[in-house]
Parts: C-alpha cells; sequence; structure tokens
C-alpha cells in the first residue's frame, strides 16, 4: 500500500530530527511505497540536502516552513467575511474551556482550510488588521483565562505570527486526489505531533485518509519547554491553548497513535488521547554492535564499575562520586570508570571540571606498591581513545553499568548497557522503571548511599549479576531492537488499512461516478497484481534479520526465548500496550 | 539544578525506591530554610488556606516541622509556578527538573499531573492576593537595523555635494561626464542608504515605484526651467538646471532615516505598552504627524541652506518640500508593508507633471489653446515652481491621509515584535 509519511524539520534531510528512525522504517518496510512529505525548518537545513532514499520511497515533496509566500490573493467582501467567521471562531476556541472548545476549534480549522482552498491568500489574511482584532475580542471576551485577558498588543501580534507560522501547511499545494497528493495514499502517517501532523488531519478532512501519529516526544510538552520560554504570560497562554486545542484535535482524528514510551503515552492521554487508540512502540536500536558483548562468556572485569554517557550537570556525577566513596569504604579494590565527552556548551566542559577535581580530593592516586606508579581510581575516559575505542567497549570494561542522573528522558545508554548484557544500578527517574522493568537495581535520585549499597550488592554477588545481566538482554532484545519497531508498525499499518480503508470513488473521464473502478482487490492490504503477494504473506516471511545470524543462535538462553517472542508473535508490542492498558 | 537538593528520608537499605512521604522537604540553602521556619512558626494561623491534600486525611505527626511539602516544593520552583500560565505547563517543567510520577507520589498525588494542578491552583491564588506587576520591560529596541546606518544615511548628501561641486569647477564635455558620473554615484549612494537602515523593505515591492521617483527627481531637477522655456515660448538652447533643490533632497535622506526609525522605535515601544488596538492607534497618530513634521521643518531648513550655497535663492524649496514629503510617506508605507498605496501616488503625481508639460506644448497648437490655460493661469499667478508644488502636495496629502489610517494599525508594525 502507500503510505504518506508526513515529517516536519527532519528526514528526509540530512540534519535534523526523528531522521534515523523514519530511515529505518522506510528501509525496513520495503514492500509498501512511500510518499514522503517533508516540512523544513530552515534555509540551512534545505541547503544540507536529503540524505540516500531508499527505492520504496517513489515521491518526495517538501515545502519550508520557514517562510511564507504571499499568493498575493485579495480577498473580496464574502471571502472576508468567512475568514472573519472562522477566525473568529478558532481565536474564540483558543480562548475558551471546556469541551464544547475542541469541536468549535475543529470546526474553525476545517473552515479555515476550504477557505484556503478555494480562496488563497490565508497567510496574508492572518497577518492583517483583522486577524489580530478577531484575536484581541476573544481576549477581551467573558471566559478568556485570566492571562489572556492581560493581552497587550504587542502579544496578540506575536501570537497571530506564530499561529500563522504554524497553520502554514494549510496553504500548501498537497491536498489532491492525483498521484502524489495526499489524496492518493491509503494512510497518513505523521512522523510527530504538531505542524507535521496538520497535513494528515487536512487529508483526513479531504478524502477520509487515515491518519496515524507517532511521537516520541510530545510536541505539546516540547512547546511548553522550548518555544515558550522567551514570550510574556499572555502570548504564552494563547499560544498553549492554540497547541493543547491543536493536539487534542490530532489525537482525536488520528485512526492510531503510536507514543514511544510511557511518558509520551501519559501527556497523551492527558491532551484527550483515547486509550484504545493509543500503542506504544519503542524506539528500536541498532543491537549489532553490541552483539559481541551482549554474547561473549568471558567476564568483565567484576571490580570495575561503569558510567557511560555524555557528562552534564543533570548526569548529577557528583553523586555517582559520593556514592563511590561508600563503595570504596567496603571495597577498596573497586575501581569506577567515567566514559564519555562533555555536552556542549561551558557549562558541561566546567562540570566535568569539578567532577575531575572531586574524584581527585575524594580519592587520591594509589599504587600497587612502593616501586610502582600509582593512578586514580576514578578514571575519565572518552570514547574513541586507547582504551574504548568503540561503545560496546565501554560498557564491556565493567561488570556494572551505573546511571546516576536526576533528569533523563529515554534513557539510551541504559539500553545499551542492556544489550550487553550487563547488570545496572540506576537512578528513579524518566523513563527508567519503564526500561529496567525489574532486570536491574532501581535507586532514588539524589541517594548516594543508596546508590552505593545498590552497587555493592551487585559487586558481591557475581551470579546476581550474570542472572540480571541476561535477563536485561533477552529483555532489551525484545522491546527496544529495530526489528521490533519496524514489525509493530507493519501491523499497525495493516490494522488501520483494514479498519479505515480509504473508499475512492471511479470517476470517469467526464466527472460522473463509475461503479465498479475499483475492483476488490484494491482494499487487500499489500500490493497487488504480478509479483503475487498479498501482505499476510509479507508480514508472516520477514523475520528479524538476526535471528537468521549464525551468531544469533548461540545467544545465551533468555535471548533465545525473546528471538522467538519477536519472530513469531506479529505484535510483541501490542502485548505490552494491551497490559499498561489496563493500568 | 545543584541547588535544588532533594533528599528522601527513605531508609538506605531500601534499594528499590518505594514511595513514602516525605518526613521533611529536606533543606537546600540557608535562606530557604529560613523561609520554612518562618512559615513553619506561622502554619498554625494558616492551616485554614492551605487545601487538604488529595483525599487523605493528613498523619499527625508524620512528618518533621509543621510544612506542608507541597509548599516546599512550590518555594523550590517558585519561578515556575509564578510564570505558569496553566497546569500542564507546571507539569511539564516539574518532568524537566526530574519529578516523575514516583516523586508525585511521596506529594500524596497520583500523578505529576495533578501535583502539578494543585500547584498552580495554589500558585494562582497567591498571586491574586498579592497584585502582580505586569509591566513589561521599558527597552524596546524596535526592528533591527545594522550598526553605522547613520552613516550611509548621510552617504547621498555627501556624494550629491561632491558631485554639485565638480559640476561647478568643470566646463564642456568634462561638465557633462562630470555630470553622467555624480548622477550614478548619487544613485548607487542612495540605493545603499535605504538598504542599510531604518528605510529598508523588507517585504514586498512594487518596481514601478524606482521609475516614478526617478523621474520625479529628474522633474525637480530639470522641470522648472523646461516649464519656464515652454510658457516663454521656447526653449531656445540649453535652459537653466537647478542643482539646489536635488542637494538639498540629497541631504534630507539622512533626516529621513533618523526620522523613520524614531516613528519605528517609538511605535514599537507604544506596541509593547498598549492594552489595546484603539489605544495604539490613538497614540502612534500624533506621533506620525510629529515625525513627519520634523521632518518638513529638517528638510525646509536643509533646502533653504543648500539654495543659499548654491546662490539658486529659495525658490525651489517649496517643489522640493512637497516632493520630499511625498517620497518620505510612499517609502514609510512600503517598509511598513503597504507599498501600492506609495506607488500608486508616485505614479499619479509623474503623470500630472508630465501632462503639465504637454499641455503647456500643446496650447501652443491652432485652435488647443485652451489647453494649456490651466497651466498658465498656475504659473502666471504663482510662478512655474507652483505647478509641482500643487501636484506633489496634492499626492503628498492623500498619502499622509492614507498613511494615517494604515501606519496607526497594529498589524503594520508586526515586524516590531516578531
Amino acid at each position: 500500500m502507500r503510505i504518506g509519511l508526513l515529517t516536519e524539520g527532519g528526514y528526509p534531510y540530512v540534519t535534523g530530527e526523528a531522521r534515523l528512525w523514519c530511515d529505518r522504517l522506510v528501509r525496513g518496510l520495503d514492500r509498501h511505497e512511500f510518499d514522503i512529505f517533508a516540512l523544513s525548518r530552515s534555509a540551512h537545513q534545505e541547503e544540507q540536502g536529503w540524505i540516500q532514499l531508499p527505492p520504496q520511497v517513489h515521491r518526495v515533496r517538501t515545502a519550508p516552513l520557514w517562510t511564507a509566500e504571499d499568493d498575493g490573493v485579495v480577498y473580496g467582501r464574502r471571502a472576508r467575511r468567512r475568514f472573519a467567521t472562522h477566525w473568529g471562531e478558532l481565536a474564540a476556541a483558543v480562548c475558551a474551556e471546556g469541551e464544547t472548545a475542541a469541536d468549535r476549534f475543529a470546526n474553525a480549522l476545517y473552515g479555515l482550510a476550504d477557505l484556503e482552498r478555494e480562496e488563497g491568500g490565508l497567510a496574508a489574511a492572518l497577518r492583517s488588521e483583522a486577524a489580530v482584532d478577531a484575536l484581541e475580542k476573544a481576549c477581551r471576551a467573558p471566559g478568556a483565562p485570566r492571562a489572556a485577558r492581560q493581552a497587550r498588543v504587542a502579544d496578540l501580534l506575536t501570537v497571530t505570527g506564530l499561529i500563522e507560522r504554524t497553520l502554514r501547511p494549510l496553504s500548501l499545494d498537497w491536498y489532491e486526489e492525483v498521484e502524489g497528493g495526499l489524496g492518493a495514499v491509503d494512510l497518513c502517517h505523521a512522523a510527530s505531533g504538531g505542524a507535521a501532523a496538520l497535513p494528515g488531519l487536512l487529508a483526513k478532512h479531504f478524502y477520509g485518509v487515515p491518519l496515524l501519529v507517532t511521537e516520541y516526544g510530545v510536541q505539546l510538552r516540547a512547546h511548553y519547554l522550548g518555544a515558550a520560554g522567551a514570550l510574556s504570560a499572555p502570548a504564552r497562554a494563547l499560544l498553549a491553548g492554540f497547541h493543547g486545542r491543536l493536539a487534542t484535535e490530532v489525537y482525536r482524528q488520528a485512526a492510531l497513535i503510536t507514543p514511544g514510551n510511557t511518558h509520551a503515552r501519559r501527556w497523551q492521554e492527558r491532551c484527550g488521547a483515547d486509550k484504545a487508540k493509543l500503542r506504544t512502540v519503542y524506539p528500536g536500536m541498532e543491537v549489532s554492535r553490541f552483539a559481541e558483548v551482549g554474547e561473549s562468556a568471558d567476564l568483565a572485569d567484576p571490580d570495575t564499575l561503569v558510567w557511560v554517557g555524555r557528562i552534564e550537570p543533570s548526569k548529577d556525577l557528583i553523586a555517582l562520586l559520593h556514592a563511590f566513596a561508600e563503595v570504596r569504604k567496603e571495597e577498596p579494590k573497586v575501581r569506577l570508570r567515567i566514559i564519555g565527552a562533555p555536552a556542549d556548551g561551558p557549562e558541561a566542559a566546567t562540570y566535568l571540571a569539578h567532577c575531575t577535581t572531586l574524584a581527585a580530593q575524594l580519592f587520591p592516586d594509589e599504587a600497587e606498591g612502593v616501586h610502582a606508579v600509582g593512578d586514580n581510581p576514578v578514571s575519565f575516559e572518552e570514547i574513541g581513545g586507547p582504551e574504548v575505542p568503540e561503545l560496546a567497549d565501554a560498557y564491556a570494561a565493567g561488570s556494572v553499568v551505573v546511571l546516576s542522573s536526576v533528569v533523563e528522558g529515554f534513557p539510551i545508554s541504559l539500553v545499551e548497557a542492556m544489550f550487553c548484557g550487563r547488570a545496572t544500578v540506576s537512578t528513579d527517574v524518566g523513563a527508567v522503571v519503564e526500561v529496567i522493568g525489574g532486570t536491574g537495581l532501581v535507586v532514588p535520585p539524589r541517594n548516594p548511599r543508596a546508590l552505593a549499597d545498590a552497587c555493592l550488592a551487585l559487586l558481591r554477588d557475581p551470579e546476581r549479576r550474570d542472572r540480571l545481566g541476561a535477563a536485561a538482554r533477552a529483555r532489551a532484545l525484545e522491546l527496544f531492537t529495530v526489528d521490533q519497531n519496524i514489525a509493530a508498525f507493519r501491523s499497525i499499518y495493516l490494522e488501520i488499512v483494514a479498519r479505515h480503508p480509504v473508499r475512492r470513488e471511479g470517476l470517469d473521464e467526464s466527472g460522473e461516478p463509475q461503479p465498479f473502478a475499483n475492483p476488490a482487490e484494491v482494499f487487500l492490504p499489500g500490493r497487488w497484481g504480478p509479483s503475487g503477494r498479498s501482505g499476510l504473506e509479507e508480514s508472516g516471511a520477514s523475520g528479524p534479520s538476526w535471528a537468521a545470524d549464525g551468531a544469533a543462535a548461540e545467544a545465551s538462553q533468555p535471548a533465545e526465548a525473546s528471538t522467538d517472542g519477536v519472530s513469531d508473535g506479529d505484535e510483541p508490542v501490542g502485548v505490552g500496550a494491551a497490559g499498561e492498558g489496563e493500568r | 539544578m545543584s541547588d535544588s537538593r532533594m533528599t528522601s528520608d527513605a531508609p538506605a537499605e531500601d534499594v528499590v525506591d518505594t514511595p513514602t512521604t516525605p518526613a521533611s522537604p529536606g533543606s537546600w540553602d540557608t535562606r530557604s530554610e529560613e523561609v520554612l521556619a518562618s512559615s513553619a512558626l506561622t502554619a498554625s494561623s494558616r492551616t485554614g488556606d492551605v487545601p487538604a491534600v488529595k483525599g487523605k486525611a493528613r498523619r499527625p505527626g508524620g512528618r518533621r516541622g509543621a510544612v506542608d511539602p507541597v509548599k516546599a516544593l512550590m518555594h523550590r520552583h517558585r519561578e515556575l509556578c509564578e510564570q505558569a500560565v496553566d497546569p500542564l505547563e507546571i507539569a511539564a517543567g516539574l518532568e524537566a527538573h526530574g519529578v516523575t510520577d514516583r516523586t508525585a507520589a511521596r506529594f500524596r498525588h497520583r500523578d505529576v499531573f495533578s501535583l502539578a494542578e494543585e500547584m498552580y491552583a495554589r500558585a494562582e491564588r497567591d498571586e491574586e492576593s498579592a497584585p502582580a506587576s505586569s509591566e513589561p520591560a521599558g527597552s524596546v529596541a524596535g526592528p533591527q537595523v545594522p550598526v553605522g546606518w547613520a552613516a550611509f544615511a548621510m552617504l547621498p548628501g555627501a556624494v550629491c555635494a561632491m558631485a554639485v561641486a565638480a559640476l561647478d569647477f568643470t566646463s564642456g564635455s568634462a561638465k557633462l561626464f562630470a555630470g553622467l558620473l555624480g548622477a550614478i554615484a548619487v544613485g548607487i549612494a542612495l540605493r545603499v542608504a535605504l538598504r542599510q537602515g531604518p528605510l529598508r523593505v523588507r517585504g514586498r515591492q512594487v518596481p514601478a515605484t524606482r521609475a516614478w521617483t526617478g523621474f520625479l527627481l529628474a522633474y525637480a531637477l530639470v522641470g522648472e526651467g523646461l516649464l519656464d522655456g515652454i510658457l516663454a515660448g521656447g526653449p531656445d538652447g540649453p535652459w537653466p538646471l537647478h542643482t539646489a533643490p536635488l542637494l538639498g533632497l540629497a541631504l534630507a535622506v539622512a533626516p529621513a532615516a533618523v526620522c523613520a526609525r524614531l516613528f519605528a522605535v517609538q511605535s514599537a515601544r507604544t506596541l509593547a505598552l498598549s492594552r489595546g488596538l484603539d489605544d495604539f492607534a490613538s497614540a502612534v497618530r500624533p506621533l506620525l504627524c510629529g515625525v513627519f513634521a520634523v521632518f518638513l521643518a529638517v528638510a525646509t531648513g536643509l533646502l533653504l541652506a543648500s539654495g543659499a550655497v548654491l546662490g539658486e535663492g529659495a525658490r525651489g524649496v517649496g517643489p522640493a518640500v512637497a516632493l520630499g514629503a511625498l517620497l518620505l510617506l510612499a517609502r514609510l508605507l512600503e517598509v511598513h508593508g503597504f507599498p501600492d498605496a506609495g506607488a500608486l501616488m508616485l505614479g499619479a503625481a509623474c503623470a500630472a507633471e508630465a501632462l503639465a508639460l504637454a499641455t503647456a506644448l500643446g496650447g501652443r497648437l491652432p485652435g488647443f489653446g485652451f489647453l494649456s490655460a490651466p497651466v498658465e493661469s498656475v504659473a502666471s499667478a504663482w510662478g512655474p515652481g507652483a505647478v509641482p508644488v500643487l501636484i506633489c502636495g496634492g499626492a503628498a496629502a492623500v498619502l499622509l491621509a492614507h498613511a494615517m489610517r494604515r501606519l496607526t494599525r497594529a498589524s503594520a508594525h508586526a515586524e516590531a515584535v516578531r
């Protein structure tokens, strides 16, 4: 079938977000056709060019989100009145509270889309005085949020400008039923919420194309944390209203929503997403480079703790050093290797310097005897150095991997440690508990004493370490591989197309409806025709690539179990999602 | 981050974090300890207005001190709570600081969202009791302009002065050459001055504007002498050029740029301060009038001075002031996104001036004497300079009325805030 992949500021451009998983998705689902509809974020991004695209990508259409072309259309009286009605309604819905606001917002949004499709000139209209005037009226109306009531003229201008920017996808020429338009695809897959999902909303509105929304980070939350920082309170209130309503409408119209973790899922539920539509699909990570370490039987240095990551204040290395001091009191032989480069910015560099000083103060250099040259039990190393040439070697360096962050999103280094079959001690932040799921020790953040006790427990018990490491690797192989990610999306695509097929009425040359224009085969999932493959065969035939790998067959017992779990169950994630749904 | 340490008093052996009620909010610096101490003193009198935490009775003696933990959390994130516009913003901020649902459970909340809701509700109540100072910062810079724009704005005047001096010192074909070179140099200087500064047009432009401006400036140079010659039955041979108005107008580019900058900065400031669109319009209208009047006064002075220096007296001042006003208004409208009206009025002025010349010539045809009657009557009453004064002045008046409506709208100044 034909998938319209909607992206914003990432794939297929070389720079930007989400390009890795989109690329893996498109390459993994090579029996579908992909049309990519990409919104770019800056001129710089456009200049950088695209990544290499596989042959299943039939067409790429791009549009800039950072600049608006004035199409020179000046509204007549009727169009002006229509604009005033819809925009006024939209502004009122942004300022209003309650259930009806979502419906009003949706109607106004589609009203503006219809107007733009018939007349054009929306960008100029949104920058006109009438738009600012309508927004002012909405802010002064009874029932508007208190912050919005204090809006000044500058805030109104800022807000209309930013809303105009977000609504730019309304003005695109993608909404046509001919080959290459959004009307001709069987399924729209938005790689993020917000502006990227807007073309999908309109495709659903105009042609009934089902929409799938994948969010690894919730756009609304990103809006709160990022863009809104520099704005005044009234502008933030209005924009929060707008983005909140937009998110609600996207979640309402989506056939299915796939959050990347439970955290995103909670936000989506909070914004009005129906629980029945949510399917958590964990991000997939490349497992092959950790295979050697994960499967090797020789034991790691039993007296070494490893920390891997980008060094920045939120990782709380200070607590780690204090915890290590406690560990050293009990087990003087233990060493700590901190492997990673400082994050960008002067703050991280200062933090690293601070940590090295603290380490030098807490732990004096030690030597084996009177005649040997000593060194510090805590070492700071970077990947690519002589000791740790590869990322996998970093995890291989120790028997226990420690994560001491106070703030964490999706803990990638923890997943990598799990792939390497290492026992882990981590702090209870972000998605750590969800990721580790009982295959490692979890302690409260900012509690060096607890961290030290957990480390000691693992250092003293090699069997428990091995057990936890094997279980962690099995869990990671089941949940966080690229193959599970692709398999999950394959079955989700089939589910959506089966449940929400696009009914296209065949038209003959004169524009009259043509009965029996679409034979029954059109509604079969997958490609039909000379190759004779059906979509059902397709999903059964493809196993994870590493399952066929000779090396993988010799994996440890739990890993094999998980291999089976992925290859014969088409929906490993669906099971997990159902479990979470009941919670 | 490092100053907001949150210590859990959970037993240290308890490795896996079990949700417990914190025994204390923890102390993170001396100042906040003082705050906690003082609120502990007053807590007994304030228990009435602290809302009961989600459906559970408080456990007496369960925590050290009498401070409720949410209040301490709010104190730690007080900036976030004060600035938040809805509970979700607090939730996002809390999560960015490492608060998870497990942490929220210690505050006896189901998740971060409900904790954020309580914090939002309480912060809002605090805010209502204490009127917030919502006056924005007074430093509004206005739109960005390149460094040294004032120097660029003086460039046309300087180049034009040099060209005029070169014309004075040369004769014959060298004079023609100097004149051509001077015209090109002034054109380039004008382009640079308009591109680099407050008179720069960022939006749409109407290409015809440039041609109309060129024609009007050419008329200021040659038109008056030509009309004079035509009405006197000539022209017989080369008629006198008036370089003083052009020099004065070139010098007036600098005050025009200053006026445009003044208008932009002051209107941006008004934008930040005014509460409604009507307030803004009524505040900007006198500003526009004032800026325009200042420009007229300065331009008149410069034209008088250049006339005196070049020995042409005050006769070309009237038409040049009218032309300067017309050009400034057209450019201001263009800068703020309304290029059409300016182009239209400049075109109309050009057409009227060309028509004046043509009718003056056409009146010589037998039987068509009535054609030249209006121009002749104007010229005989107030001199040939009155024709461009009337034309450019009329066009400028129309543009001023238009600018009063368009430039007092907030949407015309959107560039300042974006």
